[in-house]
C-alpha cells in the first residue's frame, strides 16, 4: 500500500443539515415470504397498494409495482431494499428507492431516492436526499413512511 | 464539467465551527457551554442532536446528531466520455484523509478507492479507525443548486443560469453512506442511517464531509 501524506489543514468546519418534512406514505404489503440464502434470510414482500399525502403531493403507490427485498442479518436487523412506482394524481410517475435498516423494534430508518419527470410538477424531488422514518404494523402488512428533505 | 466533489459550497454554507457551537449552546442547555469550549479546541466532542418535526404532532420527529467528519484529499480526476453523455463516467481517486469527531476517529486508508460518478457520485473506499479496524464506505450523493441558502418555511428557488451573478447560489450537496464495519466497537455503523453534507475547500484542495446519524 502506498502511503499518503495528509496535508495539514485547520478546516474544522461543520456543515449543517436541516430536515424539512415533505410527505407520508402508507404502504400495504402481502405477507412476507422468506427463503434461506447464502447471504442470510431473504425476505420478499409484494407492495399491493399505498397512499401518499403531503402539502406538495397527493399520489398512490402503483399496485404490484415492486416491493421490499430485504435481507435479515445475523443481528436480526433487516437490510431494507425497497423499490416501487408511485403515480401522482396529475398522472406523473415517480420511481422510489429506499435503502436503510429495519431494527428489531419494528422501526425503520432509511434514505429514499426519487426519480421524476424533469418537466413535471415533482421535478424538485430529483437529486434530493430524503431521510425516512417508518414503523411497521404488528402483522408486518402495513408500513407508514415519513419523508423529510435533507436541506 | 466538474465532478460532484469539486463543487464549492457557498460561503454561508460553510459555517465555522465556532458559529455552529455558539448556536448550539444558545439553543441548548447552559451546562453545555463548557463542553462547547473544549470541543472547539479538540474537534471531537459530542454535540446535542437537532430534532425536526412535521406540521402535525402525529408525524414522528427525526433527529440528526453529529457523528464524525472526514477530510478527504482527492487525487486523479478522469472522465470516460463526458457528463453530457449517457455513457459519461467520472473517476476521482481518493488519496487519503483524516476522520475526526465524537463517534469515530482515524484516517482514510490511503489510495483505498475512488468516486466513480455518473449523474451523481458513487464512492467506494476504506476508513481505518484509530484502533486499526477497516470500515468500508459506499457513498451515494445528490446535488442541486439553489438561488439562496435554505431557510425554514421559505421555498427554494432554482439557481439563476450564468451569466447571472452566482454569489448567493447555494449548492445543496448531500451524501448518504452505507458502512460495513467489523463486529466490535464500530458495529453500530452497520445499523445506523447517516446523512452528510459535503463542502470543498481550497488551498490545499480537499473536501470535508460532516456525517450525521439519523436518530
Amino acid at each position: 500500500m502506498r502511503e499518503f501524506v495528509v496535508p495539514k489543514t485547520d478546516t474544522k468546519i461543520l456543515g449543517t443539515i436541516e430536515l424539512e418534512y415533505a410527505f407520508k406514505l402508507t404502504a400495504h404489503y402481502d405477507p412476507p415470504q422468506e427463503s434461506h440464502t447464502p447471504r442470510g434470510t431473504f425476505r420478499y414482500q409484494d407492495i399491493v397498494s399505498g397512499e401518499v399525502s403531503g402539502a406538495r403531493i397527493t399520489a398512490s403507490v402503483y399496485p404490484d409495482s415492486g416491493g421490499q427485498y430485504d435481507t435479515v442479518r445475523s443481528d436480526r436487523v433487516r437490510d431494507v431494499d425497497a423499490h416501487f412506482m408511485v403515480k401522482a394524481d396529475n398522472g406523473e410517475w415517480l420511481y422510489m428507492e429506499h435503502v436503510g435498516y429495519r431494527r428489531t423494534d419494528g422501526y425503520y430508518r432509511a434514505i429514499a431516492y426519487i426519480e421524476t419527470d424533469l418537466k413535471g410538477a415533482y421535478e424538485w424531488m430529483n437529486n434530493t436526499t430524503f431521510v425516512v422514518t417508518a414503523k411497521e404494523s404488528a402483522d408486518q402488512r402495513e408500513v407508514v413512511f415519513y419523508y423529510y428533505i435533507a436541506n | 464539467m466538474s465532478s460532484f466533489n469539486q463543487d464549492t459550497g457557498s460561503a454561508d454554507e460553510a459555517i465555522s465551527r465556532r458559529r455552529f457551537l455558539s448556536g448550539a449552546t444558545t439553543a441548548g442547555a447552559v451546562a453545555l457551554s463548557g463542553l462547547a469550549l473544549s470541543a472547539q479546541s479538540r474537534g471531537d466532542e459530542a454535540l446535542p442532536p437537532n430534532w425536526f418535526e412535521g406540521p402535525d404532532p402525529g408525524i414522528p420527529k427525526v433527529g440528526l446528531r453529529w457523528a464524525f467528519s472526514a477530510t478527504v484529499f482527492f487525487a486523479d480526476r478522469v472522465m470516460i466520455n463526458t457528463m453530457d453523455s449517457p455513457a459519461g463516467r467520472g473517476y476521482t481517486s481518493v488519496g487519503g484523509g483524516e476522520i475526526w469527531g465524537p463517534r469515530l476517529q482515524g484516517r482514510v486508508l490511503p489510495h483505498s478507492g475512488a468516486d466513480y460518478y455518473k449523474t451523481s457520485f458513487t464512492t467506494y473506499y476504506m476508513f481505518q479507525a484509530a484502533d486499526g479496524a477497516l470500515i468500508f464506505i459506499h457513498n451515494r450523493g445528490t446535488m442541486r443548486r439553489f438561488a439562496a441558502h435554505y431557510e425554514p418555511g421559505k421555498p427554494l428557488m432554482p439557481a439563476p443560469a450564468p451569466p447571472a451573478k452566482q454569489d448567493s447560489v447555494w449548492t445543496r450537496f448531500r451524501a448518504t453512506p452505507v458502512f460495513t464495519a467489523p463486529l466490535g466497537p464500530h458495529e453500530w455503523m452497520n445499523r445506523t442511517v447517516f446523512v452528510a453534507s459535503s463542502q470543498r475547500q481550497a488551498n490545499p484542495d480537499h473536501t470535508v464531509f460532516t456525517y450525521y446519524e439519523v436518530l
